[in-house]
Formats: structure tokens, sequence, C-alpha cells
């Protein structure tokens, strides 16, 4: 709770540097506010405070609310860390942007907390609105025009679905609180169809959001149209929020209203592995491959829903999210770097770069081994968890995922095989910005640090 | 001691690899040399009797029952072996090589040398996974940045396949693992945890649909990497276009991470499923003997040659192992050391020939023992032990094998033998080709061969010939770990 009045209250004193042009001022200031909120939540973690049980019939910060944010800061602070550079275009607009994004993140902190459906519906909105003005940020560009366009357009047509299943088990239930939904559900010990049809309408709208197949069409054009620093947030923070949100809302409330929504899962999850996977290799934009590498993790990440309540399934989420955001900052760090000095979006920007830039092309390595699960990164240690969690009783979609992981491994080794096998040199020698440095060795740091102890972050829930 | 032999060789390739500067020939050759030091003294105080030595043991996911557990039993012990005899004789052969980033390579080919002792030593199985898969991307990078024509896409076709198949094993391991019993920790955590101990793992009984599901999940992936036919099609354009480092590690080490993963892992984990599937794996061991000893006949490219004689000793190595009798693996055991150090020794020879003549073909060739005495004779000790005549290494091993699988069918075996017919037939013409025979103007001047070539080549064959008079050196040592293995899981 503490850490979204921080956040909140950052955001808006953003908003007056802006105003008044203290344009130094604004990456300090967001970092400050995002560490503070950080430490806060960290500390709370350890230490129950009463001040985040106060509102517990709209939000409870709990333990599992505080992991996800603790991992949505991270990867905020991380971005944050390369705003300096990837937002040094930007004139009068600046301070607009780091307030916009502080307000997205405290829709997201809303999506991690909720014990209420209107307070899930409201920091979707929360999350969403600001993301739409932020993808149309280049606004002289017709590329990022459409992206937010395309992502409004989208978005609205979800949260109407979800508004609309969120009503059908209001309906059903009369409750939109997630505990009493869940008590109503197991005393009737069967659904009736209508709140069946709410179910299956929420799972289509938060199927949106995290785009997964087939709500997916919208993700490519906006990924690949806004600026490079609003997609490492949408492929991170809102992919987090989504799933985060996701998973609190169906092993709270929906645990016990049967299997029909699994299947429904299940099958969303297979196609949208296959579907991503498939289509990711044809992409020669750089950008678009990690839109499609980001639906396809969606699909990894539905496994964890499949297991919702499970013990492990909330930690093998919350590990594979820290994990996944970490790598996606790091790899758009380093396409920002590249890209900018060629203007260049496609996979031949990488050529050579292990002889001109041997750091950068070393953290995009880890990045793309660590997205493609291959041991001994973390990002082996997510797939793992995930599967195991699944496999006792989806045996066929873990064998469809583990196939899915051996095809994206064809994607993410074209960046390698561009930057260290190919004999061309497109990449330019400039100087790395310090703040960029930082940022790229903090993110290998907790790569590492979450190889070597993968328990620390996996047991918290 | 057996932390010591995985995280040497990783200390020293991660000073080679962060830095540029550092003297790379002599850190590798020091890293690897110190390796063989510490596995002698393993050896020497070394207890055969099938337990594990030198145990250690840490949790690692103590909430997944993951831990770093470490130790050696015969069959560890002799990998471990094969591994830290070839190290120094594979680094001291890339020396010959110039390569441009030095560092890089040198640093990679450590990175690999350390993963596969964590391959062999490995007694967790999450962990021997991990290692399986660390060995396959140093060797990946290696091949795809040295190697030669078209290195790019057969590089990553072999990387997708071995990976594949190893995505298998780990669907395979997690089946079995997650029917461990759940044992509650320790330390106040709520939920009961699984373990990937091997002991643990191999305690399980599985129903035999799900052991035959698991045997076919750990045979791709082990079948992949040995390879099997018809499972081989990545290895020879691999093993033509690595360079010659890689390819020794390829065909000398990393191959055998199948043959042992089958006796330490898939045949103890599901044994249930054996008496179902070993005909089937034994069949296509076989066919592949005899079509990839065929395929060898036709070839010119001394490389490629190799690189399909090795499928066929292999899928003898791993028909003798399927087998599932005393004979069949103790001449596994002892022959998986041997085609090490015989394979090693002939792509030693090519990349030999190949400096001094610049071509590989069999054609350009000819009467190369005239003007190189020296190396002539010691090629021709390799080659006789790769050919399996008694009184070299390879001739205890391969009649060892044959008699096991003769023990299991007798037809099987019949046509298994093929491989040291067909195999002396298709050597002995390349040598022929090679070796005797009029000049040209290449071979005319061919210079005979250098003192650091001696030495690899030298101790090479002088491994040919100590293994081959003293085969029981070996035999001793897996005798104890082999009956415990073949005592726990009857056929």
């Amino acid at each position: 709770m503490t850490s979204l009045l921080v956040l909140f209250f950052t955001a808006v004193i953003a908003l007056f540097a802006g105003l008044f042009k203290k344009r130094q001022w604004l990456q300090p200031l967001a970092l400050a506010g995002t560490g503070v909120a950080f430490g806060i939540a960290l500390v709370d973690i350890n230490t129950s405070s009463a001040f985040n049980e106060r509102y517990a019939s709209m939000l409870q910060f709990d333990t599992y609310a505080l992991a996800f944010t603790v991992v949505a800061l991270l990867a905020t602070a991380l971005i944050f860390g390369l705003s300096r550079w990837g937002f040094r275009e930007l004139s009068d607009t600046l301070g607009d942007n780091y307030a916009l994004f502080l307000f997205s993140l405290c829709g997201a902190l809303c999506m991690f907390s909720f014990t209420n459906m209107v307070m899930l519906f409201l920091g979707i909105e929360i999350l969403s609105i600001p993301l739409y003005v932020l993808a149309g940020s280049r606004r002289d560009d017709l590329k990022s025009n459409e992206a937010a366009l395309k992502y409004f357009l989208m978005g609205a047509f979800a949260t109407g679905i979800l508004l609309f299943g969120i009503a059908l088990v209001y309906g059903s239930t009369a409750s939109f609180d997630l505990h009493q939904i869940h008590a109503v559900i197991t005393a009737n010990g069967h659904s009736p169809n209508m709140l069946s049809a709410g179910i299956l309408l929420i799972l289509i709208g938060l199927s949106f959001k995290v785009s997964a197949v087939p709500f997916h069409m919208w993700a490519p054009d906006v990924y690949t149209g806004s600026p490079t620093m609003i997609t490492a947030f949408m492929a991170t923070v809102v992919k987090t929020a989504g799933f985060a949100a996701f998973y609190r809302l169906f092993s709270t409330a929906f645990t016990g209203a049967g299997d029909f929504w699994e299947v429904a899962v299940a099958m969303v999850a297979g196609l949208t592995l296959v579907l991503a996977n498939t289509t990711a290799i044809f992409q020669v934009n750089f950008k678009r491959m990690m839109a499609y590498s980001s639906i396809s993790h969606a699909g990894y990440l539905m496994l964890a829903i499949l297991a919702a309540g499970q013990p492990g399934a909330g930690g093998a989420l919350l590990y594979y999210t820290l994990v996944y955001s970490i790598a996606t900052v790091c790899a758009f760090a380093c396409f920002l770097l590249v890209s900018e000095q060629n203007l260049d979006e496609t996979f031949t920007a990488f050529n050579g770069l292990s002889k001109k830039q041997p750091l950068i092309a070393a953290t995009m390595a880890v990045a793309m081994l660590t997205l493609a699960g291959i041991p001994p990164t973390a990002g082996f240690f997510g797939k793992y968890f995930l599967f195991t969690v699944a496999f006792e009783r989806y045996p066929w979609l873990v064998v469809l995922a583990v196939i899915n992981a051996a095809v994206s491994i064809y994607y993410y080794f074209k960046v390698i095989i561009a930057m260290y096998f190919s004999p061309e040199e497109n990449a330019y020698e400039v100087k790395i910005p310090w703040s960029i440095r930082l940022t790229l060795a903090a993110g290998l740091i907790l790569i590492a640090l979450l190889t070597l102890m993968p328990s620390s972050v996996y047991n918290l829930i | 001691m057996s932390i010591l032999l995985f995280i040497l060789p990783f200390i020293a390739a991660i000073a080679l690899l962060a830095t540029r500067h550092l003297p790379a020939r002599p850190i590798a050759l020091t890293a690897t040399l110190a390796n063989l030091v510490v596995t002698i003294a393993a050896l020497s105080t070394f207890n055969g009797d099938g337990s594990f030595n030198y145990e250690v043991n840490f949790p690692w996911v103590a909430s997944a029952g993951i831990s770093f557990r470490l130790g050696l039993d015969g069959i560890s012990m002799l990998m471990v072996l094969l591994t830290n005899l070839l190290a120094p004789l594979i680094v001291l052969s890339s020396f010959n090589q110039q390569y441009n980033l030095e560092n890089r390579y040198f640093g990679l080919v450590l990175l690999m040398i350390g993963a596969l002792n964590g391959v062999f030593m490995a007694l967790d199985g999450l962990l021997f996974y991990i290692f399986y898969e660390l060995a396959l991307i140093p060797i990946y990078f290696i091949c795809a940045i040295w190697g030669g024509a078209n290195r790019i896409q057969i590089t990553l076709k072999f990387f997708i396949y071995t990976f594949v198949g190893s995505l298998f094993m780990l669907v395979a391991l997690l089946a079995v693992y997650l029917k461990t019993p759940a044992i509650a920790l320790e330390n106040g955590l709520p939920e009961a945890v699984h373990s990937f101990a091997w002991e643990d793992l191999v305690a399980v009984q599985l129903d035999p649909t799900t052991a035959w599901w698991v045997m076919l999940g750990f045979f791709l992936a082990f079948a992949v990497k040995m390879p099997i036919f018809p499972f081989h099609t990545w290895q020879p354009d691999t093993y033509t276009t690595a360079p010659t480092g890689g390819t020794m590690l390829l065909s000398g080490i990393m191959l055998k991470m199948g043959v042992y993963g089958v006796v330490r892992w898939m045949v103890p984990l599901a044994p249930e499923a054996l008496h179902g599937w070993a005909p089937v794996f034994l069949g296509l061991a076989v066919i592949g003997i005899v079509y990839a000893s065929l395929i060898a006949f036709k070839q010119s490219d001394l490389k490629r040659l190799i690189a399909y004689s090795s499928i066929a000793h292999v899928g003898l190595i791993a028909a003798g192992v399927l087998a599932w009798n005393k004979a069949g693996m103790q001449g596994g055991m002892i022959q998986m050391l041997n085609h090490g150090i015989n394979v090693v020794g002939l792509f030693f020879v090519v990349d030999l020939l190949e400096r001094r003549i610049g071509s590989r073909s069999l054609f350009d060739m000819g009467g190369i023992a005239r003007s190189a005495p020296k190396f002539a004779t010691l090629f021709m000790l390799v080659l006789l032990g790769s050919i399996a005549v008694p009184l070299t290494n390879g001739f205890v091993g391969e009649f060892l094998l044959l008699n096991g699988v003769w023990n299991y069918n007798s037809t099987l075996g019949a046509a298994a033998g093929l491989t040291i017919i067909l195999g002396a037939v298709y050597m002995l013409r390349a040598y022929g080709l090679a070796m005797f025979g009029e000049t040209n103007r290449h071979t005319s001047e061919f210079a005979d061969i250098g003192l650091r070539e001696w030495i690899v080549l030298g101790s090479l064959a002088g491994f040919v010939l100590i293994f081959g008079f003293f085969p029981q050196l070996i035999l001793n040592l897996t005798d104890g770990s082999v009956n415990k293995i073949l005592g726990a899981v009857q056929f």
C-alpha cells in the first residue's frame, strides 16, 4: 500500500517537474521513487504491516502482491536506468512520459493486490490508459500513431468483454469480492451457465491483455510501432501485471468452478505456444520477433494458470516473470543502442557486434539464452518450475511446450549468430553511456543471482 | 576432489573469456594438466567396489529437491579419466592452428571440459541435465566461430537436434521425479518435496506404460548424442566442418555422454521398459553399424570417413551396453576409453595431413610413408587400435562387446561382427591410398612430424599399446560398479 502511495506521489511530482522544465531532475526522481517503493515492498514482505491490511476488502498487499510489486518495480527501475539515453530526444513531453510510466505502474500494483473485481477492472484501466498515450508518444511517426490507435481499440474492446464477464459473474454470485465468489461457487457445488459464461468472458478479456493466441493480433504491430522504451515496459511490466491478476483471480475465486475453464486455458496455452513460436521464426525485424517471443512466453505462463492453487504454481509464475522481465529489458537495452546507431531494426543490425562491442554482445547473448531457457541460465529454471507444476495433470501440454522451447532456439539464436558468426560488420563503435553500462551490469548480476539461488524467489509465495 | 575437477577449468575459462590479453595457450595447457594431476590423485585413492567416492552434496534448490551432488564410482572415474587424459592432448593439438580470438577459443574449450567432467560426476538428475546442456553451448560456439564452410547452418542443425533430444530427457526426468516420495522439509516449509537424487530416482517403481515413455524420452536424448541410426544425420557434417579441437571434443568425449547416460540414467531409472525396448534399440544400433561402415567405404574425404567409422564404433558400444550383460557392459566401458583415444588420434592425423597438403581428399595423398616414416608408423599404430587388431587397445573392447551382443542374440551378434571386417577394409584402404603408392607434388616434400606433434601422436599411440597389453587396468576399475548396476537391474 505504501509503495502504491509513494509511486503515485512520485508521478505527480514528475508531472510538475516536467511543467517547470527541470529535465535533469526527472530520471533521478523517477529512480528514487521506484527505489523507495521497492525498498518498502521488500521490507513489507518480511514484516506484516497493518497498513497493508487496512483496505483488505479492496486491495490486500499480501506476500503475493508484494512479491509481484517487487518484480514490476525492478523491471521499471531497469527501464528508468536506460531512460536518460532512451528519452534524450523527447523535449517538453519528458515529464509527462515519466509520470505516465509511474501512473501505469500504480495500475499494475492494483492488479497485484485486488480482492474485489472492481479493483481488478480499475487496475487494468489505470495500467492501460497511460500506455495508450505512451504508445503514440512519437507523434511524428506514423507507425507509433498506428500502434496507439490499435492498442486503444483492442484494449477498449477487451475491457468491454472483461466487464461483461464481471457483470455475469456478479449476476450469478451476487458479489464482487473474490473470497465471497469462491464461497458461493463451492457452496453450490456446480457452476450455473451464467457463471460459466462470465468466467469465459473474463478469461477472454484477460487473454487479450496478456496477448495470448487467438487474442494476440494487436501485439506485433503495437510492439513494433511503439518507441522501444515503451515496448520494453509493455513486454515486462504489463505482461507481469496481466498474469499476476489472472493467477490471483483464478486461484482465489474460480478454483472450484469446475474443469471447463481449465480446458479453455489449456487450449489457449497450446495454441499460443505453437502459433507464436512458428510465426517468430519468420520475423526479420527484431522488435517483431520480440513481440512474438513475448506472446510465446504467455503460452508458458499459462501453464501456471492451469495449476492455479497448487503448491509451487505461484512461485513458478513469480520466478518466471522476474527472469523474463530482466532478460527482456536487457535485450531491449542492447537493441536500443544498436538500432539507433545504424537505424536498422532487423537482425542485420547485430552483424559483427561481438567484435565491435563485446560487452553489449555478451549481454545480448545471455539475454537470448535466458529467454530460450537454455541451462544453466535462470530462464531454464523458470521453464523447469512451470513444467513441473503442470506436468502431473497436463503432460501433453508440457511435451508441447518442450517442443516449442526447442523451436524458439531458432529465432533467439539468429541474434547470436548475427553477433558472433557473421562475417559482415554493421555495428558501429560508440561510447556506451555509463547509465546503460550500469543497467546492463545490474541485469546480468540479477540473472546470475537468480541462477544460483532460485529458491529465494521461488519460495516466496 | 570432484569439485576441483570441474571448477579448475571453469575458473581458467572465465579468466580467458573475460579478458583479452592473458596468455591463452599456457593457461589452457596448465589447467588441463592440473586436472589430469587431480584425476591421477583421485585414481590413486580410489575405492572400486561400486560405491561413490569423493562425494559432495550441497542443497541448491531445496524446495524442489535439487542438490549440487557429485560423486565418482568406477564408471564415472573411467569417463573422467578419459576426459582429462585427452584434454591436454586436445589443447596441445590446437596449438598447431592459428585461431583468431585465441582467448575465446581456449576459454570455450576449457568450459566444455569442465562441463564434461560435471556430466560424468553428477548424481542429481537435474544437475546432470544442466551439465549435459552446458557442454553443448561451448561446442556450438567453437564449431560455429572457427568451423569450415556452411558452419552456421550445420552447427545450428546440430544444436537443435541435440537440444530437442535432451528436452525429451528433461520431460522423462520430470516424470520419474514426480513419482519419488515427497518428503516434508525440515525448515518448516509447508509443502513436501520430491527428490532428484540418483538413488531416489532409481528406487521409483514405474508402471509399464510410464516406463515405456520414460525410456523413450531418455533414448531420444542419448541416441542423438551418440549418435545411433537414424538420429545420426547431424554428425558427419558437424565433424567435418568443426575445427579439429572441436571434432576431437565431440568424437572423443562428448558422444560418450550418450553411452554414459544410458548406463547411469536411462536403464536404472526405467528398468521395467528395457525388456520391451532392447530389441528395437539393439536393432537400430546394429543397422547403424553396417550402414555407417558401408558409407565409410565410399568416402574420399578422410575426415568424413572417420566420422562414419565413429558412428559404426559407437553403434557397437551402444549395442553391447544395451545387451545388458557383463561382457557387453565391460566391453562398452573399456571401448569408450579406447575409442576416445583412437578417434582423437585419427582426427589429429587428419588435421596434420590437411595442414601439410591443404586437402583432406585421399586422392590428393599418396606415398607419404616414404617421406615421413615416423608419422606413418604412429598413424599405423593408432589405426591398428581402431580396427581392433589383437594386442592393441581396440581388440579387448570389441571382443567383449561382440560377445555381449552375441549372448543377447546370435544373429545380431553376427551382423555386428561385420564392423570389424568392414572397419579393417575401409581403414586399410584409406591408409593405403594416403601413405603408399606414388608421391605427388604435395606429398613428395611432406615434412615428418615435429616435436609437439610427436608428443600428441606418440602419447596416443602409447595409450593404444598400454591399454592393449593391460586391459585389466580398466576392467578392474569398472568391475565393481558394473556388477552393482547389472545386479540392480535384472534383465
